[in-house]
C-alpha cells in the first residue's frame, strides 16, 4: 500500500496529464537507480511516483503541491551518475524530465537555450548543427544538462575547457517552494547580486530544480588530434604530463591509462588498444585552428617525448581512428564494473599525482588487493577503483576508501573532483569537510528548502 | 627497392561519411559538410600491403586520383608505411564515372611498370560501387578476387584468400593479380607521431593527363571516357520516434488499426 495518497496522485494528474504520471513497482523500477556500483548503491525507496513535466511551471506547481503534502521530490536526470545523487532514499515523487528536452541554439549570441531534460548529445549534435561547439565533455553521452549542472560534471576536457559550472551562463530554476527564478542569462558579465546560480551550480539536486539553462558555446575547432604516448613505467607517463603543459601545449584532454584496464576495455568491445608496446599511457587530444598550429604542436610534443624517454608515440588523426580511441578509454569503467565495488574520484593538486598514486600502491599492497587507476592526469583527478578481486574483503571497503581519502587530503586534495557526494559520500562528509564549511551548507539547505523536501538524504551529512 | 612483393594500393580520398550532409532536394552530397578522408576501407588494403611487406618483404606504392588536396591522404599512408605515393591530378580526369576512374589508374599502373599484387578497399563509401579495383584488374587482364577477407597464405608467386560474397569461398589466385579487401581482414594500425611528421615534408609524385598519354587513351579519361551519367541521387526520408498512448476498452483496436494503416500488419 503506497503512503502517497490517492488525492496527491490525482492532482499530480491534474498538473501534467494522466498519462505522465506513472505508479507501480515494474514501472518505476527503470527510474530509481543510477550508474553507482551495486556493492555500494543505497537500496531505492520504491514507494515512489514518477511525475513527467512539461514546463518550468508544471515543475512549480508539482513542488508547491510536495511542500503542501510534505512528500519529498527526487529530481532524476539520464541516471548516468556514480553515487546514488537521484537514487530515491524515501517515499515521494521522481521528478523525470524526459518531455523536457528542447534546445534552441542562438548563434549570434554563442549561446544555448536548453531544457533540463535534453541530454548531453542532444547538446553536441544541436550546436554541431548550427556550426558551434560545446567543448567540454563532461561524461555519459546519456547525461541530461540537468543531472550535469546540478552535479557540476567535470570529464576529460576539463584542463583546456574547464567544467560544467564555466559553461552556464543562465538559469531557470524552481524552488522547492514553488517559485520560479531566472538566474543570469545569455550575459557574460553579470554582477548584481550574490551568485546564487553558481551556488545551485553543483548542489546536486538539494537547493532547487534546474528547469532550463543558457549554455555558453565556442567557434569548432578546426584541427584535430589523438594520440597515445607509450611510457615503460607509470613514473615517467605521470612526470612527463606537468613538462607537457610547461611547454605551453594545452591539449583538449590529457589522459592517463594502464596497460591492464586499457587491454581489458577494448577486449569488452570487441576492438584492439592500438598500442603494442607500453605499460602506461597518456592519451593526449590536440585541438587548434589550424592544421599548422597542430603539427607545429605536434613538432613541440615529439621533441618532448624523446626528451623524457617515452616510447613511440601513436597519432590518430580522422574522426573514425580519434573516436575508436576514446571509446575504448570512456568504457574502461563499463567492462570494470561487473568486478567493481567503487569508482573513486579524489582530486589532488595536479603536480601531486605522482605522489598520490604512490601512495594508491602502497594501500593496495596494504590490503593485497588490486586498484586499478587511470584518469585526467593534467587534472590531478585520477579515478582510483576498488575491485573485487585478488582476495578482496568486503569488510575492508571503508577502510581502503578512506586511506585513499586521507591520502588525497593529505596531498591538498579533495574526496571528490566530478562526481560529487550524493547519498554515497555523504557519511565522508563530516570526516573530510571543514565543520564551519558543513554548517553553512546545512543554513543555506534550510534557507532554500525550510520542509527538507528536495533530495532529502543526499549531500549533506 | 627492396626484394619481394611489389605492391600498389588504390586509394580514394572521400567525405568523411559519418558527418556528411546530403542536399535532399538537389539531389546531391554537401561535400563541403565534412572534413575529407581516406576512404576507410582503403586502409585496410593499405594495411593488408604493409603486412605482406613485413611478413614477406616488399616495396609499397600508394597511387589517388582526385583533386589536389588528395595529397594528404597519400601522406596519410606513407605515415602508416607505404614507400611511394604517386597522386593522378588533372582537370581532364574530372567527372569520371567507374569504367574512366579504372581505366585512368590501370594507364597509371601501366606506367609504374612491374608489380605482383594491387590491393584496393571493397568499395569507397561515397560511391558505394565496388567497381573500380574489379574493372581496374580487367584493364590490365590480370586475375582478380573481390572480398577478400582473410590472408591463408602467401608466397611471392600466388596468394591463397578467402573471399566473402555472402558465403565464403577458398581461392587461390596466381600472381601478379587484383584483390579487393573488406573491414574484416585487418585492424589498420595507427601511424606513428615521428612517420607522420616525416610524411608531411615526403616527396608525392603528381601525375597529369599528358604524363599518361603514352600509356593510355587521354580520350576515355574522366567526363568523355565516362559511359554512365548520375542524374540525381535520392535519399531515403528519415521518420523520428513517436510514441502513442491507446486508452480504455478498444485500446487494443486502436492499436491494431495503426498498426494496419502503417503497413506494419496485413
Amino acid at each position: 500500500m503506497s503512503s502517497l495518497s490517492l488525492d496527491f496522485i490525482e492532482k499530480l494528474k491534474a498538473i501534467v496529464g494522466e498519462d505522465w504520471v506513472v505508479q507501480g513497482e515494474d514501472l518505476v523500477a527503470s527510474y530509481v537507480l543510477d550508474e553507482t556500483p551495486p556493492p555500494i548503491r543505497p537500496q531505492p525507496h520504491l514507494d515512489v511516483v514518477v511525475v513527467k513535466p512539461d514546463s518550468s511551471e508544471e515543475v512549480s506547481e508539482i513542488l508547491k503541491l510536495a511542500n503542501q503534502y510534505n512528500t519529498s521530490v527526487f529530481p532524476r536526470g539520464g541516471g548516468t551518475g556514480l553515487v546514488g545523487g537521484c537514487i530515491p532514499t524515501a517515499s515521494g515523487v521522481i521528478l523525470s524530465f524526459e518531455r523536457m528536452n528542447r534546445i534552441i541554439v542562438d548563434r549570434d549570441n554563442l549561446m544555448a537555450e536548453a531544457e533540463a531534460g535534453a541530454t548531453l548529445r542532444d547538446l553536441l549534435n544541436a550546436s554541431d548543427e548550427a556550426g558551434l561547439f560545446f567543448p567540454p565533455h563532461p561524461g555519459d553521452e546519456g547525461a541530461q544538462i540537468g543531472g550535469l549542472i546540478a552535479c557540476n560534471a567535470g570529464g576529460s576536457r576539463a584542463i583546456k575547457t574547464g567544467v560544467m559550472r564555466n559553461y552556464v551562463r543562465g538559469l531557470e530554476v524552481v524552488l522547492p517552494t514553488g517559485e520560479i527564478l531566472k538566474l543570469g542569462g545569455k550575459l557574460l558579465k553579470n554582477n548584481f547580486g550574490f551568485d546564487l546560480m553558481q551556488l545551485i551550480i553543483g548542489s546536486e539536486g538539494t537547493l532547487a530544480v534546474i528547469a532550463k539553462a543558457w549554455i555558453r558555446l565556442y567557434p569548432k575547432f578546426p584541427a584535430t588530434a589523438t594520440l597515445i604516448i607509450p611510457f615503460e613505467s607509470r613514473t615517467t607517463a605521470v612526470k612527463a604530463v606537468p613538462k607537457i603543459l610547461h611547454a605551453g601545449i594545452l591539449p583538449l584532454a590529457l589522459e592517463y591509462v594502464e596497460k591492464i584496464p586499457i587491454e581489458r576495455s577494448a577486449e569488452h568491445l570487441g576492438l584492439k588498444w592500438p598500442c603494442r608496446v607500453g605499460e602506461s599511457f597518456l592519451i593526449v587530444i590536440l585541438a587548434e585552428q589550424s592544421n599548422e598550429a597542430l603539427y607545429s604542436q605536434c613538432e613541440r610534443l615529439l621533441s618532448l617525448c624523446e626528451e623524457f624517454g617515452s616510447l613511440e608515440p601513436l597519432l590518430a588523426e580522422s574522426r573514425e581512428e580519434q573516436e575508436y580511441i576514446l571509446k575504448i578509454r570512456s568504457e574502461i569503467y563499463s567492462s570494470l564494473k561487473p568486478d567493481m565495488v567503487d569508482i573513486l574520484d579524489a582530486t589532488v593538486p595536479p603536480a601531486s599525482i605522482g605522489f598520490f598514486m604512490d601512495e594508491v600502491e602502497r594501500i593496495a599492497k596494504r590490503y593485497n588487493t588490486y586498484l586499478p587507476s587511470y584518469g585526467h592526469a593534467a587534472d590531478g583527478n585520477i579515478h582510483v577503483h576498488i575491485m573485487k578481486e585478488q582476495g578482496w574483503r568486503m569488510e575492508d571497503y571503508d577502510k581502503v576508501r578512506d586511506e585513499i581519502y586521507a591520502a588525497a587530503v593529505g596531498l591538498d586534495g579533495t574526496i571528490t573532483g566530478e562526481h560529487g557526494v550524493g547519498a554515497v559520500r555523504r557519511k565522508s562528509v563530516d570526516k573530510f569537510l571543514n565543520p564551519t564549511h558543513v554548517k553553512l551548507m546545512k543554513e543555506i539547505k534550510r534557507i532554500f528548502d525550510p520542509k527538507n523536501i528536495l533530495n532529502p538524504g543526499k549531500v549533506l551529512p | 627497392m627492396n626484394s619481394g612483393l611489389r605492391i600498389i594500393v588504390l586509394i580514394k580520398q572521400v567525405p568523411d561519411i559519418g558527418k556528411v550532409k546530403f542536399n535532399v532536394e538537389e539531389g546531391r552530397i554537401d561535400r563541403s559538410s565534412a572534413s575529407l578522408e581516406t576512404n576507410p576501407f582503403d586502409l585496410n588494403a593499405l594495411e593488408t600491403a604493409i603486412q605482406f611487406k613485413e611478413h614477406i618483404g616488399g616495396y609499397v606504392t600508394v597511387v589517388s586520383m582526385g583533386p589536389p588536396q588528395a595529397e594528404s591522404s597519400l601522406r596519410d599512408a606513407l605515415a602508416r608505411g607505404a614507400d611511394r605515393a604517386i597522386l593522378l591530378t588533372d582537370k581532364f580526369f574530372a567527372g569520371a564515372d567507374t569504367l574512366a576512374t579504372s581505366y585512368t589508374l590501370a594507364t597509371a599502373i601501366r606506367k609504374i611498370g612491374f608489380f605482383d599484387l594491387i590491393i584496393c578497399g571493397e568499395k569507397t563509401v561515397d560511391g558505394d560501387t565496388g567497381q573500380v579495383g574489379p574493372e581496374v584488374a580487367e584493364h590490365l587482364n590480370i586475375p582478380h578476387v573481390a572480398y577478400v577477407c582473410e590472408i591463408r597464405s602467401a608466397t611471392l608467386d600466388r596468394l591463397l584468400v578467402v573471399s566473402d560474397m555472402g558465403d565464403k569461398y577458398l581461392i587461390e589466385v596466381k600472381l601478379p593479380a587484383l584483390i579487393t579487401v573488406t573491414k574484416d581482414i585487418n585492424t589498420p594500425r595507427l601511424p606513428t607521431l615521428r612517420n607522420v611528421l616525416k610524411a608531411k615534408k615526403a616527396n608525392i609524385e603528381v601525375w597529369s593527363a599528358d604524363d599518361l598519354a603514352d600509356y593510355g587513351e587521354l580520350c576515355r579519361f574522366g567526363l568523355q571516357g565516362s559511359m554512365t551519367t548520375v542524374f540525381k541521387i535520392v535519399f531515403p526520408s528519415e521518420e523520428g520516434r513517436r510514441g502513442l498512448i491507446f486508452h480504455g476498452e478498444d485500446a487494443v483496436e486502436k492499436l491494431v488499426e495503426v498498426l494496419r494503416e502503417r503497413g506494419f500488419i496485413a
